[in-house]
């Protein structure tokens, strides 16, 4: 999907929980937020600090070098739980 | 005159990486999310849990409260408490606000579960881009579960 996307000339960015997987497919730029899985890849519930924070580095991925065909794997374990 | 798509995408080897280069600020960009969670208002159908090669339009329009999801696949403790874990509306429509982005796409999609990958490929996908590719967001973000 993101592929198809992206041929059309339109910039996408994935945020995967299974980066094995994921580098598999070659994508244009994706995020692998560490320490979540499928269920809750955008952070923990009703933490919308953390969630923002996962989304702007995700979005931080358009502006940023160029990588295609790798997944940028973070940390946000160590991130302070809210909510 | 509006070009017709092409009935099937061009295809690439799966080594080459189709690069679009990013453009201008993300201060200006208008964000479509794309999802492949199960998710959809709460008004629309519901997906076939089972294996389901449809997809749903989320109005722009939309909040957290509105939306929800068909799946017996992942752990749904989380996105039963808060949808944004799998589909962070709320979230970016506050960085709309704090004009961090631009703001949202009209509609939003998302696809469901579904292990027909030659439907997918050849139908589902090539559709659904053609839908984005009508709102032509300055972005897309694409999420799991």
């Amino acid at each position: 999907m993101q592929r198809a996307i992206e041929m059309l000339g339109i910039p996408t960015v994935l945020v995967t929980v299974e980066p094995e997987e994921t580098v598999q497919a070659r994508p244009p730029r994706a995020l692998c937020p560490r320490g979540f899985v499928a269920g809750h890849s955008l952070g923990r519930p009703n933490d919308a600090a953390l969630q923002k924070r996962i989304l702007t580095d995700a979005l931080g991925l358009l502006t940023g070098e160029p990588r295609p065909g790798e997944v940028i794997e973070r940390d946000y374990t160590s991130a302070p739980a809210q909510g | 005159m509006e070009k017709e798509a092409p009935p099937k995408p061009l295809e690439l080897s799966r080594y080459c990486v189709p690069f679009t280069p990013f453009r201008g600020k993300l201060e200006e960009v208008t964000l479509c999310v794309v999802s492949t969670a199960g998710v959809r208002e709460k008004r629309d159908k519901p997906f076939d849990t089972e294996g389901d090669s449809t997809y749903r339009v989320i109005s722009g329009e939309a909040n957290g409260s509105d939306l929800t999801y068909d799946d017996t696949h992942y752990d749904h403790a989380c996105a039963d408490r808060d949808i944004n874990c799998i589909f962070p509306i709320d979230r970016l429509r506050e960085l709309a606000t704090e004009q961090r982005i631009a703001g949202l796409a009209e509609r939003h999609f998302s696809m469901g579960f579904s292990q027909a990958l030659r439907d997918l490929r050849e139908t589902t996908i090539p559709r659904l881009a053609r839908e984005v590719d009508r709102a032509r967001p300055g972005a897309v973000l694409l999420t799991g579960g």
